[in-house]
């Protein structure tokens, strides 16, 4: 077998234009294939995105037309509740205003005075930014820095 | 062959090569060319758009958790000329639902100013009257040929909170109103009107669903809880009602307030509007003093003053209670003759026989005893003169006037310690009074008992004014108010009940004369006297059933205070006194 022939005709396969061609052909595809994917990703994550902040547009209404429903239901149980309303019903079932000489007073143990009226109990849940999830804000760099520090964090 | 095809390969390449060289030099020139920086600006200005929050004004409920002011949603109702298809419909539409003028209506919707193209035909709807309009487009939409606008198309419906108030006229004098401004106006509403609105909050929002976070959290106005407890105060305004009808006084107030702490537990005036139709203001108020009279109209209280000459007299230890004078029925001073009540001598009087014939002359004495310096010091702690304070907008003081001033003259140091010549709001009476009430110490009348802001309740705390007198004077006197009641019999006693107070008959200056026909009605009075949980101020103007206040305010008096031992839960004194035993 002749050595040198074969060193000459792998170089020749090596150095074959069309060879070459493919590579560069190839090489670009890549490129193109990798832009296409880091693209499909960025309007994934900005539809996504805008999906949530319109959804969020969405519930902050309902939570607007939710206040304003609740506060119309309050108002009209205060108004079939005023002391007017209840007068008036009390005075159509019979009852009459009660003279102090017609109360008893009972000794009850165990009974503690009603405590005054405490408001503080109904929290109201506001949207704010600590309640959205940090995918809908956080950059793939964010992301992507968040794994990599969880990961070492883990080691 | 195979050359010619990679030939005309290249050829294509460097042609579309080109091309796309064309096209990236025509982008990048695009974008830094001058029209490029144009709109490049129109989208900055497009990227944030600057919003307005307005917080709902806070709530004020009274001291049961009973609502009294809240906010309900009324509709804006308006027309986007840009999209109408038919005027007269919208026109016809609403005219029948809101009762409008249909004529106005089509001239504002088919000549509407230049440069607009949304313009508001109606404001403060009532839900209801929105709902059926808004049933009404839809069901026109509804019927609406494939492909068509229904007939109302165009109408536009924005919600948005008013202010509202459940009880209507109900301690209208005390809440104040809001108008459609937004602006708080007299009482709670006027006081603490900063605190209920909120703040508004303008923020540049981002367009950019990215930016979602920055959205704005916009806090509503405080809560407010009232002391006030709404069916004590119905209850006083029905008995005021019909006091003013029983005795014929041409107005009047009642006020309940506990005198440990000062928290007003009611407050009631003649005169009272309903709160949700503020525009009548001018209708019912000629003045604004008589929104709320108990705070801003001054008044010469008359003999219920005695209580506090009588206070300044023992603390300074110029008499005891077993003192005795002799009344002549006159006496001389400043170079005026001064006379009691009856014009008839009392003969040998100890001081509870001096309070409980409410004896002007023993007055006199005792003011004349104790000097103008001495007189007018303790006038001065019991807070004579000067605001008391209270949480309530429109505050008025009353005058003291004072040796030195120049309309003071010798003889104001005798009608001034019977209460004449001296001017005082009710409620200022209640705050000096209540030094006696309350063991020595004057409390600040107030009517917020919390706030409530981001789910977290603030109680106010009490407050003190000073210790005018002692606590032994103050329950000496009380005593001796107690005792004086029930050897007069008065129709302010309340069965079960032990309770000290004072009537207070006063002429009225007219012109710098007093009137000759009419005069002022005054009781205060509190109770059990050995431990007091309300203290009740009465004031009828002008009665004309008959002439003293031991006749009339002491008999409403007595009413009130029946009905607030119910409402309170205070039980009779027997029973407290078993209860303490046990």
């Amino acid at each position: 077998m002749n050595i040198p022939n074969v060193n000459h005709y792998i170089h020749a396969y090596k150095v074959a234009p069309w060879r070459i061609q493919r590579q560069w052909i190839g090489s670009a595809l890549l490129a193109v294939v990798a832009l296409a994917m880091v693209a499909t990703l960025y309007l994934i994550v900005t539809s996504r995105a805008a999906i949530a902040g319109r959804e969020i547009q969405d519930l902050t209404y309902s939570i607007t037309v939710s206040q304003q429903v609740s506060g119309d239901l309050q108002m009209q149980l205060a108004s079939l509740t005023s002391a007017s309303a209840m007068q008036r019903r009390a005075i159509e079932l019979g009852f009459r205003p009660m003279q102090p000489e017609e109360v008893e007073y009972l000794v009850v143990p165990g009974y503690a005075e009603p405590e005054a009226f405490v408001l503080s109990q109904t929290q109201n849940l506001q949207l704010s930014a600590l309640t959205i999830a940090p995918e809908y804000n956080q950059s793939l760099l964010d992301w992507m820095d968040e794994k990599i520090s969880s990961t070492r964090g883990m080691q | 062959m195979r050359q010619q095809y990679a030939r005309r390969t290249q050829v294509l390449t460097s042609v579309l090569g080109l091309v796309a060289l064309a096209i990236i030099v025509q982008m990048a020139r695009i974008q830094n060319s001058a029209e490029a920086a144009v709109f490049s600006q129109q989208a900055q200005n497009y990227a944030y758009e600057l919003k307005t929050f307005y917080p709902d004004r806070g709530e004020i409920y009274d001291r049961n958790g009973r609502l009294l002011a809240g906010n309900k949603t009324v509709y804006e109702i308006g027309v986007d000329l840009n999209t109408v298809k038919d005027p007269h419909a919208i026109a016809f539409a609403v005219s029948a639902e809101l009762d409008m003028d249909y004529d106005q209506l089509m001239d504002a919707i088919q000549n509407p100013p230049d440069g607009l193209s949304y313009i508001v035909i109606a404001d403060y709807i009532e839900a209801q009257q929105a709902v059926n309009l808004q049933e009404l487009k839809k069901a026109l939409q509804d019927i609406a040929a494939e492909g068509t606008m229904g007939g109302l198309t165009g109408l536009q419906f924005k919600p948005h909170p008013h202010r509202s108030y459940p009880e209507d006229s109900l301690a209208s004098n005390i809440i104040g109103f809001v108008t459609r401004e937004g602006r708080g106006y007299f009482g709670i509403e006027g006081k603490y009107d900063t605190l209920l609105a909120g703040n508004t909050v303008q923020v540049l929002v981002p367009t950019d669903p990215n930016k979602a976070f920055e959205i704005p959290r916009v806090s509503d106005g405080t809560t407010l809880i009232l002391t006030i407890n709404r069916d004590l105060q119905s209850a006083a305004e029905q008995i005021l009602d019909k006091s003013l009808s029983t005795y014929g006084a041409q107005g009047g107030t009642i006020v309940v307030m506990d005198p440990s702490n000062g928290e007003l537990l009611a407050m009631a005036s003649s005169r009272r509007m309903d709160l949700n139709q503020f525009w009548n203001y001018n209708v019912i108020y000629d003045k604004s003093n008589q929104f709320n009279p108990a705070i801003s109209t001054p008044y010469e209280p008359g003999s219920v003053t005695k209580v506090l000459t009588m206070a300044a007299a023992l603390d300074s230890s110029i008499v005891t209670p077993n003192t005795t004078y002799l009344d002549t029925g006159s006496v001389l001073i400043g170079g005026v003759t001064i006379q009691n009540w009856n014009r008839e001598p009392w003969g040998v009087q100890s001081m509870v026989g001096c309070l409980q014939h409410s004896l002007n002359v023993c007055m006199v004495n005792l003011a004349s005893q104790m000097g103008a310096s001495t007189f007018y010091d303790y006038m001065d702690a019991f807070g004579f003169g000067h605001l008391t304070g209270v949480d309530l907008d429109g505050e008025v003081s009353g005058r003291l006037k004072v040796p030195g001033d120049a309309d003071w003259y010798p003889v104001d140091l005798g009608t001034n310690s019977f209460g004449q010549g001296v001017t005082a709001t009710p409620l200022q009476v209640m705050m000096s009074v209540s030094s006696i009430a309350n063991h020595g110490q004057m409390v600040v009348p107030h009517a917020l008992y919390a706030m409530v802001r981001e789910g977290h309740q603030y109680n106010v705390p009490a407050q003190f004014a000073g210790s005018p007198v002692s606590e032994a004077t103050a329950d000496t006197l009380s005593e001796m108010l107690a005792i004086s009641l029930e050897a007069e019999a008065s129709l302010a006693l309340v069965p079960g009940y032990r309770i000290a107070g004072k009537t207070g008959t006063a002429q009225i200056p007219v012109d710098g004369y007093y009137d000759s026909s009419y005069t002022n009605h005054s009781f205060i009075g509190w109770g059990p006297v050995d431990d007091p949980k309300f203290m009740i101020y009465v004031w009828l103007e002008r009665p004309t059933e008959s002439n003293w206040s031991s006749e009339t305010a002491a008999e409403v008096f007595s009413e009130m205070a029946k009905k607030t031992v119910i409402l309170l839960d205070i039980p009779p004194d027997y029973i407290r006194q078993q209860l303490a035993s046990q």
